[in-house]
């Protein structure tokens, strides 16, 4: 499938911003079997000071900005064109819990997509006892990995409420999962806490949602702004899948890969520090449109 | 002679009667046998010798210049942190040059074995691949920092400065305890300690064979600057700030060693290039000793929330234009469940056997371990993996997932199977036991050493001595300072006289006189507002005792109009005057005290000590003092104290631009309060008395006097306080004496255009030059007082920002 993807985001700060430094996670990826990534610019204003292209710990592709001279306003505007590659349908050959550990343990890798990475605190999210407690109550003996994966976030999607007002970027998973509403990034989050403290390591998808449903079928929660979704490690042999659980459903053909990381840390879409005294406030918008 | 020697055999036998070192633990005094040791021999006679008061006479000389240098350290309670005196244990820990030589030879080597363990934990990581190591050990260690990986360091190492704690086990070997490998503190403690005790022990040291300290910052310091790119900055120290628990040793160093102590507010980075905001605008620097843990360094790659750091200071870098010491990410060697696998790295890595054996460690990661943890938890100490705590460090409240210290073996287990890899297990170290000086007697205590290693162009090399922490009880665990321990100078005693030519060789290239330093803006910033702090405070005190001198010879205070006008000029200033020793005035004298904080490695440690004592004795008089003479009295000591102060920067500070921001900020302070008090004071309304009250809080009684031979008027008072520009206390003089400093300030004229600051100071200065005493009037005195400030707004502007 092929997408036209649109995005803009714009920062206004009250106060001019004497100067600022960005880490920007915005162009969608290129990802060998999955995604190709056929054209794509990031258009920045006003122009920044300076400007490095990179890639960063896990494989993202990643550009750093600074400005020295006050501003009010920043605004980035993407625009790529990307091949979605259907994923054929997966035949469940993953362990169980015990079986799952010591898969990991024989990893002997600290490669951007080891295992090891994904299994303890990570900034964003930290070991929660009842986050685990909730995720251990919704399996039982003798499922697989896969079956976990799905399992958990079924559950979170049948409990959690879509809320769009009731979080912020800021707002930590255990308060989220207490009031048991957010939007995207809560869902993702409670779900990696929940996997990790049952041992299965689970980072975080930063990306898009294609914006129109295919006729017929729902518009999916969170098409209207940047999306994100959950990534498991299901054993050796299976490897890394993906699973959206604001939409519980499998990641397929209409989500967009822009980066992944262990938490929203990692990927956070314009991350980094401006001097301003003032508040600042942000507008993001989307389009997502299917090419055939 | 035979009698002397007896008599000497009986001292001795009085000092040690009852040093009797615990069964079981080796002590550092006494040999297995029972013997003192020869390395210590000499210096316990001779402490024997000493009559108990001259002991107590030494000891204290060397808590006296603790004080005075104002050493201390941070203890954490429950009611939070609070400043203590240096426990400084005064009686030595002598190891022999020989058995110091193993140890120095066994650190080296593993200082060499941690080098190249962290280049491949942030390189190949072949250990990973091959197995040596489990990835999740340090995939999930907080101080392995991906941003880092991949990174080569520019000097070509990650560590440079180093420290090990060590520990001597009960068959007399020695063990290292836990690697210092992020940011170690205590090298200039130990230095401290070691001048300490120098004033207790000046006649004996000066004969005695032991090694020097001094030789070994200078290697250190001529390594750093070694290290610098073609910039002309300093190697410079970065700190967290005053409110870091070592700050002080922070200021010290870079004092001593001549390096600049910057914080993460300090730098800003362009185009991969660190650069120091300094009051000439951005200078370029390469090399930082950092002081700061890694995570708080750059929140734009590292931790978002920190407050202390620079955004994109990894990319400076990553660009390979700035060297830190020691590499970002070195911490992931401080990992406590490394040790449980450093002796097979050193044989993957380097083909050899470690010299000194570390503490013996099983990580429950490993199922073998696991076991062997879970069948021995009495005999452990049990505790997180991935803490970088040393084993006698409790954790701070709500750290780590440890259940309670109360080794509960069910909790324990439980722990363990929940989270193994979060777990290791460590043999309980005995220490070996040291004597400290109690109730005229020596008694053995328990003692680590902590010994520092700086790599040179020529390998490491180990300071001749360290930083000894000894218990304040027989309890092993009882060492940290937090719970009571204290530290020691080591002496390094050589059988003969010492080399001492380390210490007396000079730097490679030739005496030459530095171009003037640069000053960074926030040092600017500290000194101008120290300089306007210490004027408030004196103004404040001139005011203060001028009302409380009233006050005694009113009968109606209530009634009195002038004090009523002094009372509401004094509020104006946030000072009470129903309170005795008023809050404001003491919050003037705390704001000086904190600008001079920020920037103590400026001070002479006599210029800190006057400032000090000054604060001590406001907040000493807070308790004592009565209103009316008595205020008036404490007044006249405050003001001789804080002259004091004054006259010490004055005379001692070097002439530069940091002196010129003090002395703006004197200036300006003195010229706006002269201002204010006139146009309150000498308005044609002002209360009888008011024009007499000027002059005397002008400190100009005795000018006035002389000047004119008549009382005083609103023209003669106006004209000396004002206008008179030979009165060192008027207005006019002070903004001449500011545009001397602003012309002398880098950028103030540049090709013949004056800068905006140097316009409003000359502004400020001839609209007032033009008025006489009858032109000056209140109106005019409120828009100078304008003028005046707003040279206060064009110089932050210009320099402080």
């Amino acid at each position: 499938m092929l997408f036209d993807i649109r995005l803009q985001i714009t920062y206004e700060y009250e106060d001019a911003a004497v100067a600022a430094r960005h880490i920007l996670h915005l162009m969608p990826a290129g990802l060998a079997g999955e995604q190709r990534l056929i054209a794509g610019s990031i258009d920045i204003q006003p122009p920044p000071d300076e400007r490095i292209d990179r890639t960063d710990f896990f494989g993202n592709q990643v550009v750093e900005i600074a400005y020295r001279s006050p501003h009010t306003e920043e605004s980035f505007l993407v625009k790529g064109r990307v091949e979605r590659f259907a994923r054929g349908a997966e035949l469940d050959i993953t362990p169980e819990l015990a079986g799952l550990s010591r898969e990991i343990a024989a990893v002997h890798s600290l490669g951007p997509d080891a295992p090891s990475h994904f299994l303890g605190a990570s900034a964003r999210v930290p070991m929660d006892d009842e986050i685990t407690a909730y995720a251990r109550e919704q399996i039982s003996d003798g499922m697989t990995v896969f079956d976990i994966v799905r399992t958990v976030g079924l559950a979170l999607n049948r409990d959690m409420r879509f809320d769009p007002e009731a979080t912020t970027v800021e707002t930590p998973p255990r308060e989220a999962f207490d009031n048991r509403h957010g939007v995207c990034q809560d869902f993702t989050h409670i779900m990696i806490a929940g996997l990790r403290g049952l041992g299965v390591p689970a980072g975080y998808v930063s990306g898009f949602l294609r914006t129109e449903p295919p006729p017929g079928q729902p518009r999916l929660e969170g098409a209207d702004a940047m999306h994100a979704w959950v990534r498991a490690w299901c054993g050796i042999e299976t490897g890394w899948i993906e699973y959206d659980p604001t939409n519980a459903m499998m990641v397929g053909q209409d989500h967009i890969v822009i980066a992944r990381g262990r938490d929203y840390f990692d990927v956070a879409p314009v991350k980094g520090v401006s001097r301003s005294s003032g508040t600042q406030t942000t507008k993001q918008a989307v389009d997502v449109i299917p090419q055939g | 002679m035979t009698t002397e020697t007896a008599s000497e055999t009986d001292m001795l036998d009085a000092l040690l009667q009852n040093y009797r070192p615990p069964i079981g633990s080796a002590d550092e005094l006494l040999d297995a046998s029972g013997e003192i040791r020869p390395a210590w021999r000499p210096f316990v006679s001779w402490l024997a010798g000493l009559q108990p008061d001259d002991i107590t006479r030494r000891f204290g000389n060397a808590d006296q210049y603790l004080r005075d240098a104002g050493v201390f350290f941070r203890q954490y309670g429950e009611e939070g942190a609070a400043e203590r005196d240096w426990p400084l244990s005064h009686v030595p820990v002598v190891i022999n040059q020989d058995d110091w030589a193993e140890i120095a030879e066994g650190l080296t080597q593993r200082a060499d074995l941690l080098e190249a363990l962290v280049a491949d934990l942030y390189g190949p990581n072949r250990l990973v691949r091959d197995g040596y190591l489990p990835a999740s050990l340090i995939a999930r260690s907080p101080e392995w920092l991906r941003p880092l990986v991949g990174v080569a360091p520019r000097s070509g190492h990650f560590l440079h400065f180093i420290a090990f704690e060590i520990g001597r086990g009960p068959d007399g070997t020695w063990w290292v305890l836990g690697d210092r490998t992020q940011a170690p503190s205590g090298a200039g403690f130990a230095l401290e300690n070691r001048v300490a005790t120098t004033r207790a022990f000046s006649d004996f040291l000066a004969r005695a064979h032991v090694h020097r300290l001094a030789g070994f910052f200078r290697e250190f310091r001529d390594a750093l600057t070694g290290l610098r790119g073609e910039d002309e900055g300093r190697a410079s120290i970065l700190t967290p700030g005053p409110h870091n628990d070592t700050y002080y040793e922070h200021a010290y160093i870079a004092r001593y060693l001549g390096l600049w102590l910057l914080q993460g507010e300090d730098l800003t980075v362009q185009d991969g290039r660190v650069m120091v905001r300094t009051i000439s605008g951005l200078r370029p620097l390469s090399v930082l000793w950092r002081r700061v843990d890694a995570e708080w360094v750059d929140p734009l790659e590292l931790n978002e929330g920190s407050r202390l750091g620079t955004a994109g200071l990894i990319g400076a870098i990553r660009s390979g234009n700035l060297t830190m010491v020691n590499a970002l990410g070195s911490g992931v060697l401080e990992t406590r469940a490394l040790l449980a696998f450093l002796p097979r790295v050193s044989k993957a890595l380097r083909g050899e056997s470690l010299k000194l054996p570390n503490v013996a460690t099983w990580w429950c990661g490993q199922e073998a371990e696991r076991d062997h943890v879970k069948a021995n938890l009495d005999q452990m100490l049990v505790d997180d993996a991935l803490s970088t705590r040393l084993p006698f460090e409790a954790p701070r409240v709500g750290q780590g997932r440890r259940p309670g210290p109360d080794r509960d073996p069910e909790a324990l287990l439980k722990w363990i199977d929940g989270d193994p890899g979060a777990v290791v297990g460590q043999e309980v170290v005995t220490l070996s036991t040291t004597p400290a000086y109690v109730d005229g007697e020596l008694r053995p205590r328990p003692m680590s050493l902590r010994v520092f290693l700086a790599r040179t162009p020529n390998g490491w090399t180990v300071m001749p001595g360290g930083f000894a922490r000894i218990g304040h009880s027989d309890d092993p665990t009882a060492i940290a300072m937090q719970k009571g321990g204290s530290a020691a100078d080591v002496w390094i005693a050589a059988d003969g006289p010492v080399d001492q030519t380390l210490t007396l060789t000079q730097p490679e290239t030739p005496f030459r006189r530095r171009r003037p330093p640069m000053l960074p803006s926030r040092a600017a910033d500290n000194l101008y507002w120290l300089g306007r702090y210490i004027e408030r405070s004196e103004g404040l005190f001139r005011l203060t005792r001028a009302y409380h001198a009233r006050l005694t010879e009113t009968e109606d205070p209530k009634a009195d109009l002038l004090l009523a006008m002094l009372r509401d000029h004094l509020a104006g200033f946030g000072v009470e005057t129903d309170e005795c020793l008023p809050e404001g005035l003491c919050a003037a004298v705390e704001a000086a005290v904190m600008s001079a904080s920020q920037i103590r490695d400026r001070f002479s440690i006599d210029g800190w000590t006057a400032l000090s004592e000054l604060r001590r004795e406001v907040n000493g008089m807070r308790r004592t003092v009565q209103p009316g003479t008595d205020c008036a009295a404490a007044m006249g000591v405050l003001l001789r104290k804080i002259t004091g102060f004054s006259g010490l920067v004055h005379e001692n500070m070097y002439r530069v631009s940091g002196w010129r921001f003090l002395r703006i900020g004197l200036a300006l302070e003195r010229a706006l309060a002269t201002t204010s008090a006139l146009a309150v004071f000498a308005d044609p309304e002002s209360h009888v008395g008011g024009l007499d009250l000027a002059v005397e809080i002008g400190d100009s009684v005795m000018s006035h006097r002389r000047r004119y031979t008549v009382a005083t008027s609103r023209p003669t008072v106006v004209d000396l306080l004002a206008l008179d520009d030979r009165n060192p206390r008027s207005v006019l003089y002070q903004l001449s004496d500011i545009r001397d400093h602003v012309d002398a300030l880098p950028g103030a004229n540049v090709n013949g255009q004056l800068s905006e600051l140097a316009k409003s100071v000359l502004r400020a200065e001839t609209d007032l030059m033009v008025q006489s005493p009858e032109t000056l009037d209140t109106i005019a005195l409120y828009a100078t007082w304008g003028a005046i400030a707003e040279v206060s707004e064009r110089l932050s502007e210009a320099y402080l920002r």
